[in-house]
């Protein structure tokens, strides 16, 4: 611990080191005794917990590994079914109504992969670190960097957050009641989730709402698909799309922006750390993330299926919003059905609002080092639950302005989250090759081979956007 | 130094622990994990190598190109909407 305090006469700071180090057993845990927070209090309740369920499993083998997990999945279900919100799923619903099922449905699985590999990385550059992931810019990049990095975090949650409230009233417009009061609703769950004061509580609460976006997959039982259709198309990525190229092209982007976007490499690095895991807990936080990404695969692929409907039927559903969907798809798989798919975007919207706003709320703290974490009351951390509520109330605000030209945020939010995502995986994969953050914990060969073909692949299908952006008629647009 | 099996098996032996007790609640936590502890220290700058540099010079470009294309596309689908 040589060198950890802050050095009183230069007010520099201490070097930080990857260390698994007890604190019970450092140097200074004498001057921590003192210095201990509330936050400290929750998370080393929660530490217990994992502890103990590992300590005590030792008399009962068969269900240690199941009790330690159910303690320690959260974040990368969380990050998963969080992204599986009201514009993506909208995306997945677009593409299923105008290409039906075909190479979309195994291109959904393989964005999810890309997925996988991706917040794999922040698992353990948290559990290694125990800082969030604005954090670490700022420290190891500088402000100037840092600034950078954050301008395209608050513009893309902002736009994010504004489309999830679109599509918690456009969820609920179906059902008739008003758009106030949808709005007011949505408000209410964000602001009763963080209202418990403890990470592990608002965790539960968000698992608990998140597992509803299975609600897609009865509403694409009730679309009768073509199961060996569905099978056919896994296996041999066809038929493939026929249409405008350039359409193609801007749902290829919506729907890989629907599966990796800033804002998840934020929130879940942050929520490890809120979670208190430890380097020991990676191999649980990567069954949690691939947990995530198969259970947010599934539903998402449930989502295409339950609008192949309007494909068959030769319906035009390019200008549908998310009630309109559920309208459109009564004829085919009846009102319940339609029922439970804008019940399922009102879900998809509640879940990703409360997780956008958290992840901004993470990052401000971070930047500001001012307290950010859902184990401190609010009079500890208040610049944190005002960055989360002002955020959340300013994008419920402004889809209640009538006339607001929102469709078109609806519109490019997957695609500026495509767009942004290739300079938050440099520095993502610039900070797990560091070994003075991560130590024996850095990338190997293929994790790094696998973050690069990612970023290259994104970055050549923002050029495709540009260039049908500025040559529309190129691709035959 | 102990070490850190016994350390964190020492809290967790307690079927209901005190977590009142300062000891108890260092001795679930990594040294790190510690706010305070946090807070007094820093991984502090890494050197950026002249490869590095272009290479986020060359995607902040990117972005910026890319978000004013987002722009003018937005722009362009306004004037053709009906």
């Amino acid at each position: 611990m040589t060198g950890r305090k802050q050095d009183s006469e230069t007010g520099s700071f201490g070097s930080a080191r990857p260390t698994t180090e007890i604190a019970a057993s450092s140097p200074a845990a004498g001057d921590l005794v003192g210095l201990l927070t509330h936050e400290d209090v929750d998370r080393a309740r929660d530490r217990w917990r994992v502890t103990r369920a590992r300590w005590q499993g030792r008399g009962a083998q068969r269900f240690r590994p199941l009790r330690v997990l159910w303690l320690l999945v959260g974040p990368g279900v969380l990050v998963f079914l969080g992204e599986n919100d009201a514009p993506s799923m909208l995306s997945y619903s677009a593409t299923g109504a105008r290409f039906g099922i075909g190479f979309f449905i195994p291109f959904v699985v393989l964005t999810f992969l890309i997925g996988l590999v991706v917040q794999e990385m922040t698992v353990r550059l948290g559990a290694v670190s125990h800082r969030g992931h604005a954090e670490l810019i700022f420290d190891r990049f500088g402000k100037f960097w840092g600034f950078f990095s954050m301008g395209d975090l608050v513009i893309g949650n902002f736009l994010t957050l504004i489309t999830e409230f679109i599509g918690i009233r456009a969820g609920l417009g179906f059902f008739g009641i008003r758009p106030v009061v949808a709005v007011g609703v949505g408000l209410v769950a964000v602001v009763g989730a963080i209202t418990t004061g403890r990470y592990w509580t608002w965790e539960r609460i968000t698992l608990g709402l998140a597992i509803f976006n299975g609600l897609f997959i009865p509403a694409a039982i009730l679309a009768h698909p073509d199961w060996p259709g569905v099978g056919h198309a896994l296996l041999t990525w066809t038929p493939l799309p026929q249409g405008r190229a350039a359409e193609i092209l801007l749902l290829i982007l919506a729907d890989i922006g629907a599966t990796v976007t800033p804002w998840m490499i934020f929130f879940q690095q942050s929520a490890v750390v809120d979670k208190g895991m430890q380097p020991r807990d990676i191999r649980a936080g990567r069954f949690d993330t691939l947990l995530g990404a198969t259970l947010a695969a599934i539903f998402a692929i449930a989502a295409i299926l339950a609008t192949a409907p309007l494909f068959h039927h030769g319906i035009d559903a390019s200008q549908f919003q998310g009630a309109q969907f559920a309208e459109a798809l009564a004829p085919w798989i009846g009102h319940v059905g339609a029922a439970l798919f804008a019940l399922g975007i009102f879900e998809a919207g509640i879940v990703a609002a409360i997780a956008i706003s958290t992840s901004s709320a993470y990052a401000f703290g971070e930047v500001t080092g001012t307290g950010h974490s859902l184990n401190r009351p609010v009079r500890d951390a208040w610049p944190f639950y005002s960055t989360l509520l002002g955020s959340t109330c300013a994008a419920a605000a402004l889809v209640l302005i009538p006339h607001a030209p929102l469709e078109f945020v609806v519109l490019t939010v997957n695609v500026i989250a495509v767009l942004a995502m290739p300079p938050a995986l440099a520095f993502l994969i610039l900070l797990v090759n560091d070994r003075d953050v991560m130590g024996e914990h850095v990338n190997g060969f293929w994790e790094n081979a696998a973050g690069i073909v990612v970023t290259v692949l994104l970055v050549g299908v923002g050029i495709a956007f540009g260039v049908t952006t500025v040559f529309p008629k190129l691709l035959g647009g | 130094m102990k070490p850190r099996e016994d350390f964190a098996e020492l809290g967790a032996a307690s079927p209901k622990p005190d977590l009142k007790d300062p000891r108890v609640v260092l001795s679930l936590l990594e040294t790190d994990q510690v706010v305070a502890a946090k807070q007094q220290t820093r991984f502090g700058r890494r050197t950026l190598s002249p490869g590095i540099k272009i290479l986020l010079w060359g995607l902040r470009v990117y972005v910026v190109v890319m978000f004013v294309l987002v722009v003018v596309s937005v722009i362009r689908a306004t004037h053709s909407a009906p």
